[in-house]
């Protein structure tokens, strides 16, 4: 995998890394802007590379609610809850380490799985493996995470690999950029984001494995 | 036959426009709250009445350049969900204003005026409806995808509705859970959009149309179809509460407000359902499409036996209906899974036969609630002489959901008994009757410990002896229980429900005509066998 696409796809796959485990949750924040915008270069520049106008509106689109709308919400969030993440189930003592791990040994193993998918993605393997790798890592992150904004975070990422694995398998047509323009979860992290809130008001924490003792 | 109609696009315009004038002039005038919904829903019936109509004649319905498109599955499903919708509305009129006296003294951030709170539930369970029926009217992948994604949030926000602790960590499970199997879903379509554009000759051809992807599945890279199927199953198995994404379903199920409970398991469970059968079964004709079989069939089996076992350990009456659905769920999706005519027959007279089963168990349990002031089983008794219709009520359900004969659910379980045995899928045929006999000695149990009997634990607080010596608080009327039969509003849904569930059982040719449309819609994708 070559090119700017590629050097492209390299940072997108680190802001993902950062943003999954940056315990500071503005740095995070930051960081998945970081995130968005390497998306939406990416877009771009398929769009160019193809020739499909279609890509460059997904682009601005992607930048305007994925790098700007989205982040601007968790921000107005974290002017009231902590942005000291909660600390996780497997703790914070080695995460980086293992998350770096884990993205490699991932994206190997895609890399792989990919090629058994056959001549149709051959062209496009490395590039598809980077995509699910960030996929694999929202979900990574929204399975052993306990903070709600961290796990909001992580549901982000698994749209980000969503959508970059659409735009890496088909960049040639518009009904790509369709696709990706329409899918997109800002109203569901929103209220996630406003439940946090109340939660946060009214016990104090946004710790899941708390919310979940609430229960009578 | 195909012909444009504006049938499919008003089937859901309607009821997301009364949702969304309720929304906003509800909250000042009242005669805009429930008996909008009210109107607004008959006119959806009608609608679908008229749709199931067309269909029955032979033909297929499409608007929109052919993104909205209305056959015999489509109708199925809005026909089911409008009948449902309007048992659910009528019901809450009577239902909600009291639960609310009752829940409000423990809503999280202070109170909210009464409108405002009736409006919301009324807008929100129109908009859910409308997004429901554009769900089962869409061609497209995009926004299949998108209405999907509506009825999951217009149901949080009905989950988290009473505004306490327990409510909203409910939503926040089921929001975060659903979103994260949507996000799998939309991988699969994205795979599957991917692999029809790929194709040579598909350009200037509407590949987002699944009418489209399904005239080149066949040609499309096996294994990557194959790993578009299990993004579908787990996306779509997420929303319809396959185990083991299920987690979401009994916290929902159990802190949403009754009516909304028996929403879930009615209708939002079923979208994913619906999902799974417009998706997945567009690779029938591929030659692989045995493994997908079996994962199928292995999936629902597991969700049969791990609902059911969960239920039985239930003391939670709510919970242990929401487990019965993860159960129940299971038969669907097996029968839709299996590829033949009987098999996928089976799958959606189930469908039809659960969706009104366990509204009628959701609604009486809402009933019990009501009368008794306790959904614990274990404090439960005695209910034939304090309330015998809603006993009655909850009786006829708990036989029927066990798929106990004259019911409707025998007819449909003994249908995909049959079905997986002749696809030779013995083992889940076994899992299958087992699961059965299982679910009938569990809610048999329940159903004698509600109905007969003493009343248990109220009595140890004298809450029994108060009743008795007619000491009520009006005001907290629910709290306490009321101790007598539920109004008429609240028992006549429930009635409804008893006779379509008795009816059908009795004569289940009654449904044979839109089920068979239904079914030859997914089999014309099938090949010859």
């Amino acid at each position: 995998m070559e090119g700017t696409v590629g050097t492209l796809m390299y940072l997108h796959l680190l802001a993902s890394v950062l943003a999954a485990e940056w315990r500071n949750l503005r740095s995070a924040t930051w960081a998945l802007v970081a995130q968005s915008a390497t998306l939406a270069l990416i877009l771009g520049v398929l769009g160019w590379q193809w020739g499909v106008p279609a890509m460059f509106l997904w682009a601005v689109w992607a930048v305007a609610t994925k790098a700007v709308l989205i982040p601007w919400l968790l921000f107005r969030a974290l002017r009231i809850l902590p942005d000291a993440e909660v600390e996780p189930l497997a703790g914070f003592r080695a995460p980086w380490a293992v998350t770096v791990l884990l993205v490699l040994a991932v994206s190997r193993l895609l890399f792989a799985l990919v090629g058994w998918l056959g001549s149709s993605v051959a062209a496009v393997q490395g590039a598809l493996a980077l995509a699910l790798t960030v996929f694999v890592l929202g979900l990574y992150v929204c399975t052993i995470r306990r903070d709600v904004i961290k796990i909001v975070i992580g549901v982000l990422l698994l749209e980000n690999g969503a959508h970059l694995t659409l735009a890496v398998l088909a960049p040639a047509r518009w009904e790509t950029a369709y696709l990706g323009i329409f899918t997109n979860v800002v109203v569901a992290a929103w209220l996630l984001i406003y439940i946090a809130r109340v939660v946060y008001e009214a016990i104090g924490t946004t710790d899941t494995l708390v919310l979940s003792q609430l229960r009578r | 036959m195909e012909t444009q109609s504006p049938l499919p696009v008003l089937i859901w315009v309607v009821p997301a426009v009364c949702g969304l004038v309720t929304l906003a002039v509800g909250r000042w005038r009242r005669e805009f709250q429930g008996w909008l919904a009210f109107a607004g829903l008959a006119v959806t019936v009608v609608i679908s009445g008229l749709i199931a109509q067309s269909v029955l004649a032979g033909w297929v319905l499409t608007a929109w350049n052919n993104t909205l498109r209305v056959d015999g599955l489509s109708a199925l499903m809005e026909v089911l969900a409008s009948l449902i919708g309007m048992i659910i509305v009528v019901y809450s009129l009577r239902y909600i204003p009291g639960r609310l006296d009752i829940e409000e003294p423990r809503r999280l951030g202070g109170p909210v005026p009464r409108d405002v709170r009736l409006s919301s539930y009324y807008g929100l369970l129109l908009l859910f409806l409308g997004m429901m029926n554009w769900t089962c009217a869409t061609n497209s992948l995009v926004w299949l995808y998108v209405s999907l994604e509506l009825t999951t949030l217009a149901t949080a926000l009905l989950v988290i509705f009473y505004w306490n602790r327990e409510s909203l960590e409910a939503g926040y499970k089921y929001l975060m859970l659903v979103t994260v199997g949507v996000l799998f879903a939309l991988m699969g379509l994205g795979l599957i959009y991917a692999a029809a554009a790929g194709l040579p000759g598909t350009e200037g051809r509407g590949v987002l149309l699944i009418t489209e992807v399904g005239k080149v599945a066949r040609q499309m890279p096996k294994a990557l179809v194959l790993l578009a199927n299990v993004f579908l199953v787990v996306g779509f198995g997420t929303k319809a509460g396959l185990a083991p994404f299920h987690a979401w379903l009994p916290d929902a199920h159990a802190e949403a407000p009754e009516p909304i409970s028996a929403l879930l398991s009615g209708i939002v469970i079923k979208v994913g359902a619906y999902a799974l059968a417009r998706t997945i079964t567009l690779f029938a004709p591929q030659p692989d499409y045995g493994a997908v079989v079996v994962f199928v069939a292995i999936m629902a089996s597991a969700s049969m036996v791990i609902g059911i076992l969960m239920a039985l350990v239930q003391d939670d009456l709510k919970r242990m209906l929401a487990y019965s659905s993860v159960s129940q769920i299971g038969y669907v999706i097996e029968g839709l899974g299996l590829g033949t005519y009987l098999g996928i027959y089976g799958g959606l007279f189930h469908l039809i036969n659960h969706s009104l089963i366990k509204a009628l168990l959701f609604l009486a349990a809402g009933a019990i609630v009501y009368v008794t002031g306790t959904r614990r089983i274990s404090e439960l008794g005695g209910l034939r002489q304090r309330a015998p219709i809603t006993a009655f009520c909850f009786l006829v359900g708990a036989l029927a959901i066990g798929g106990l004969p004259p019911f409707s659910a025998f007819m449909s379980k003994f249908t995909l008994f049959l079905a997986a045995a002749q696809k030779g899928l013995l083992w889940a045929a076994i899992i299958a009757v087992f699961t059965g006999l299982l679910t009938v000695a569990c809610f048999v149990r329940a159903a004698y410990l509600i109905c007969w009997g003493m009343r248990r634990g109220v009595a140890d607080c004298g809450l029994q002896a108060a009743a008795k010596s007619g000491i009520r608080n009006p005001k907290s009327e629910i709290a306490l229980g009321s101790e007598r039969e539920v109004p008429v509003a609240i028992w006549t849904g429930m009635a409804v429900l008893v006779v379509l569930t008795v009816g059908l059982g009795l004569f289940p040719n009654l449904a044979y005509p839109l089920l068979d449309r239904a079914t030859v819609c997914i089999q014309a994708l099938l090949p010859a066998s």
